[in-house]
Parts: C-alpha cells; sequence; structure tokens
C-alpha cells in the first residue's frame, strides 16, 4: 500500500524538524523509539491484511512458505502453507487451529482462543521486561527495496534468546527477523521475499488446498483453566532470573487418558510450559484401566522448533518443560518441580 | 548454481535485488531443493561471517560469502546439514514409526544432532553429543547434583526398543502444541513453522537411560 504523495510530504516537515533537534531530544524519548517500532510491529501484525511470502531458515535449511492474515470485522483468519512439498498448512478461523498434514494424512484440530498472529509479536516491553533484555535501535538498512527500521532485543543472560528485526519504514512489517541467542548468534531467521498488503483478501485465499478424504483427524483436548488445591500442588521450586508462573490448568494431550497439569511460566517475552503428570505404572500405587495405556518414563533433551523440550522423572511424575528458550532453562525448570504431598492430577 | 543465480542470491541476502527478481529467484527456489540448499548454506555462512555481532549488511559481502563456500565446500555441506550428514542418525533410518501423530511428531519436530548453545553450524563430528549446559553447577536447582551431570547421549542405545524412552514423539507433538497457545512472543512463529517443515528421515528423540525405569510392560499402543 502506497502512502499518498501528499502525507509523505506531510510527514517530512516534522521528519526534518526531529533531525534538526536531535541532540535535544531527552534520553529516555530516544530509548522508547525501540519500543515504539515494536508496538506498530504488533499492531501491523495483528490488524492489518497481508499476504506473503518467507524464507523460513534454521541451521541451513532453508523452507519457503506463504502466510496469508485477513481482518474482517474484527475476526481473523489465517493460513500459513509450506510452498516446498511437504503440501502441509494450518489455518486459523473460528477460534480453532487446523492444521494439515497431508504427507502423514493427518488433521490436527485444536480450539485456540487467542488472537495472536502467525507470525507472532512482541509484547510490551515494560520495567520487569527491560530488566532482562535490552532493547536498541540499530543503523537503518534495505529489505526488499524498502527502507527497514532495525531493532535489536538482546537478551541479558543466557536464560533466553533475543531478536533482531528489520520493520519496513511504512508499515512496520517485520520484513526480516532473527533470532539469536545470548552471544548474539543467529539460530533462525525468516526473509520475505514478497510481502503484499491489499485491503481486501477473498476467501479463496485463505481456504485450505489441502483434500482431506481419507485423513485422521485428531482433536485436542481444551484447556481447562482452573485453580484447584489440586494443582497447586505443582510447582517450579526455582526459576531462572525473572521467570514466574502467569498461567495453570489442565489440559487433556492428544488422546490420553487424563489431563495433564499445565504451567505457564514467562519472563514477559519468552513462555516455558511445563507439563506434569503422573505415572501410572503398577508400582505407583494408582489404579488404572487395563485398557489404560501406560506411558513409558521419559527422561532427554529435545530440539524443539528454536527452541527445547527437557523430560524428566520427579517423585513418580512426568515432568516436561518446553520453550522457545535455551536448553539450561527448560532443564533448570524442568528439574525445580516439586509434587506436593497428595498432590494429584485432576481427572475428567 | 550458476553464476547468475549465484548473484541474485547474494543480492537477495544483501538486501539489493530488485522486487522483479526477487520474485523470479523466489519461483526457482520454491522448485528447486537443491537451489534451497545452497541458498540455505548462503545464509548460514553469511551470519557467520559477519560474526555474531554484526547485524548490518554491507556490500562486498556477497563475494566473501563466494569466497567461503567455494573454499570450503564439505565443511560448508556439513554446516548445513549436520543432522543428515552426519553418521549419528544413520542406524535410525530403518526404525519402524508407529503410525498417526507420532509419525507426525517425528517429522514434526525436528531433532538435530546440535549440542544445546551452539547454532546450526557447529558440524557435527561425534557420535555422542554431550548436551551439557553452560550453565555453572551452582545455579543448577539441587536435584540436578551441584556437580558434574551424566552427559545426554543422542545416541540410541541398542537396547532402545525396551528401554524407558526419551521424549516420546507422539506426546512431544501434544506439548508443542498445548505450549504454542501460550507462547506470544516471536517463538510460537518458530514452533509453528517447524511443525510445517517436511523431515526427509525420521529420527528419533536423544535417548538417555532413566534412572527408574518402570517395572510395568510397555503396553501402550501406538496412536
Amino acid at each position: 500500500m502506497t502512502r499518498p504523495l501528499q502525507s509523505r510530504i506531510y510527514w517530512l516537515v516534522p521528519c526534518a524538524l526531529v533531525g534538526a533537534l536531535l541532540s535535544s531530544v531527552p534520553p529516555a524519548r530516544a530509548a522508547d523509539e525501540p519500543r515504539e517500532w515494536l508496538e506498530k510491529m504488533n499492531k501491523a501484525l495483528a490488524t492489518r491484511n497481508y499476504d506473503g511470502t518467507f524464507f523460513h531458515i534454521s541451521g541451513g535449511r532453508v523452507e519457503t512458505m506463504r502466510i496469508v492474515h485477513r481482518v474482517r470485522s474484527g475476526r481473523v483468519t489465517e493460513r500459513l502453507q509450506s510452498l516446498d512439498g511437504s503440501g502441509r498448512e494450518f489455518v486459523r478461523a473460528n477460534d480453532e487451529l487446523t492444521c494439515y498434514l497431508p504427507d502423514q494424512h493427518t488433521v490436527l484440530v485444536e480450539p485456540r482462543q487467542d488472537r495472536g498472529p502467525f507470525l507472532g509479536s512482541l509484547p510490551q516491553f515494560d520495567s520487569s521486561v527491560s530488566d532482562f533484555y535490552r532493547i536498541e535501535a540499530l543503523p537503518e538498512a534495505h529489505i526488499l527495496g524498502r527502507a527497514a527500521r532495525v531493532i535489536a532485543v538482546n537478551p541479558k543472560d543466557q536464560f533466553r534468546f533475543g531478536y533482531r528485526l528489520w520493520l519496513d519504514e511504512k508499515t512496520a512489517m517485520p520484513l526480516k527477523t532473527q533470532l539469536c541467542d545470548s552471544r548474539g548468534a543467529v539460530l533462525e531467521q525468516i526473509f520475505f521475499a514478497r510481502l503484499e498488503m491489499p485491503d481486501n483478501i477473498p476467501d479463496s485465499d485463505l481456504a485450505p488446498t489441502v483434500h482431506t478424504d481419507g485423513m485422521r483427524w485428531v482433536r485436542q483436548g481444551p484447556a481447562v483453566d482452573n485453580a484447584s488445591a489440586a494443582l497447586a500442588a505443582y510447582r517450579a521450586s526455582q526459576l531462572p532470573p525473572g521467570f514466574r508462573l502467569t498461567v495453570q490448568g489442565a489440559q487433556t494431550l492428544g488422546d490420553a487418558s487424563a489431563p495433564a497439569s499445565h504451567l505457564v511460566y514467562s519472563d514477559g517475552l519468552a513462555t516455558v510450559s511445563v507439563f506434569v503428570e503422573e505415572q501410572r505404572s503398577s508400582d505407583s500405587g494408582v489404579a488404572t484401566a487395563p485398557d489404560s495405556p501406560t506411558p513409558p518414563p521419559m527422561q532427554g533433551l529435545a530440539r524443539v522448533g528454536s527452541g527445547y523440550a527437557f523430560s524428566t522423572v520427579v517423585q513418580g511424575h512426568q515432568v516436561t518443560a518446553v520453550g522457545e528458550v535455551p536448553a539450561q532453562t527448560v532443564e533448570f525448570i524442568a528439574h525445580s518441580v516439586k509434587i506436593s504431598s497428595g498432590g494429584e492430577i485432576p481427572r475428567h | 548454481m550458476s553464476e547468475q543465480i549465484r548473484e541474485q542470491v547474494s543480492a537477495f541476502l544483501d538486501g539489493e535485488l530488485p522486487n522483479t527478481e526477487t520474485e523470479l529467484l523466489l519461483k526457482r527456489l520454491t522448485r528447486d531443493g537443491e537451489l534451497r540448499e545452497s541458498f540455505g548454506r548462503y545464509a548460514l555462512i553469511g551470519e557467520a561471517l559477519r560474526g555474531a555481532g554484526s547485524q548490518i549488511l554491507t556490500r562486498g559481502f556477497a563475494s566473501r560469502v563466494n569466497h567461503a563456500i567455494d573454499g570450503e565446500p564439505v565443511q560448508a555441506a556439513g554446516h548445513a546439514h549436520p543432522a543428515r550428514s552426519s553418521r549419528w542418525w544413520r542406524p535410525l533410518a530403518g526404525v519402524t514409526v508407529a503410525a498417526g501423530v507420532a509419525t507426525v511428531a517425528i517429522v514434526a519436530l525436528q531433532q538435530r544432532a546440535i549440542a544445546p548453545g551452539v547454532t546450526g553450524a557447529a558440524p557435527v563430528t561425534t557420535q555422542n553429543v554431550v548436551a551439557s549446559t553452560a550453565t555453572a553447577p551452582n545455579q543448577l536447582p539441587a536435584q540436578g547434583g551441584g556437580g558434574p551431570r551424566e552427559a545426554l547421549s543422542y545416541t540410541v542405545p541398542a537396547t532402545s526398543a525396551d528401554a524407558p524412552s526419551a521424549i516420546e514423539p507422539a506426546r512431544l507433538t501434544n506439548y508443542v502444541f498445548a505450549h504454542s497457545k501460550y507462547s506470544s512472543g516471536l517463538g510460537q512463529r518458530g514452533v509453528l513453522a517447524d511443525l510445517l517443515i517436511e523431515d526427509d528421515e525420521p529420527q528419533l528423540m536423544p535417548v538417555q537411560r532413566v534412572a527408574q525405569p518402570s517395572t510395568t510392560p510397555d503396553t501402550r499402543v501406538a496412536p
């Protein structure tokens, strides 16, 4: 979308004034500017229509994906599609996330009432976030032939990742983003190769192209958010600096016979989920139905996208921490989970 | 990769490729897996050459990338696909994976032979990749032992079929889906993007024996 020439000229005057008066800008104001750009980005990602193709680069591997995001009458519909052969697509509409995995003949469906766009967003940077991340503006650059603001969000310790974002000067859309570790090494990045922001997006651009005949449908159980006494029996006794409990609840995962306790810890930017499930083996003293599957105990570290998962057994419970954080953070949190006596995961 | 396409890729990474040519490059990349691999090497090596602290693209950078790729073809290939080019996973290729969600998880949640804290640029040169953390012992909870901790092994023991497993693929997928709902940051994009990506080979999770093995036979039925 092109801003009218008159509008651009209109902005030249204040911009020139800002340049001339730059030396008199209070430091606090200058520091706020990158935050304002991130807020602009969040708003653009959540409220604008866009249709783009981007490269997702992780570990030297490149995938091409298309994102279509439409906001119409306050309702958000999104489609994320792999263009590289797997044919996988995610569609979020009507408070449901549907994952079409034709190569696996599977469709995963999950209630998804959150409003966050597929491309993600960053939370507002309040003082608590600033304790653990340093945000700064870097010299401007050009991406896709457009002028871009470059913002860095640097972690102050090794328990979290940081970001660098190239934001379109006109729309604040992230033309390029990088996920970085605490040393600044790039772990994952996204390059937009094409990005359009049309006023209207037809339904056909948001409809999945996958034929679902004969595919297996798996519906994830709804989350049960409550704060029962039983749920309060599970807690991380120690946390990396800045992380705190933000959500607790229970959720039936996949076709499990009992819900898992789900704790969410966040430092305001990064989040880590902790799932606690009672080990229902014969020596645990917990009655199980004869046909109830008995999941084996698990222990280990796994790479999950740009983050990690770590699972271990604590006091007869399977504890798994998952998050877009360094490995040591999920390990730290999983190891620190304590189960109070009498604690039991609620059952439906 | 032809010289023309190489120049296009370089220009794109430098942010200097005109939009019309970007469209053409995009179409080529969508069709050509080999070109995507080369593109990935460019991007990966490019970041390494820029250095951790350098964020801004500079003119002439592309020629340095070309030089790096031309000069170190073997290393570059290894960097590009550590999990696929290293030997550690090969014994797993024939493992039969349970159907359904488990298979989904296997392909969705890419397990890579990458030690935590190390980027994909790091070559995997040994069969046992130590997944040690950089955390000082006194930062770990008491349960971690406070001293040297047993290294996690990314190799699968011969008895893995009967041993307590690492993170089971189907369950890991479910954890990730449930977690992504609360992942409000840009990290959600990474999680979802990874779930979109097709993996070439089934790969098991890193395995470590559990200290307290279950006495109950594994009667779980694959979904």
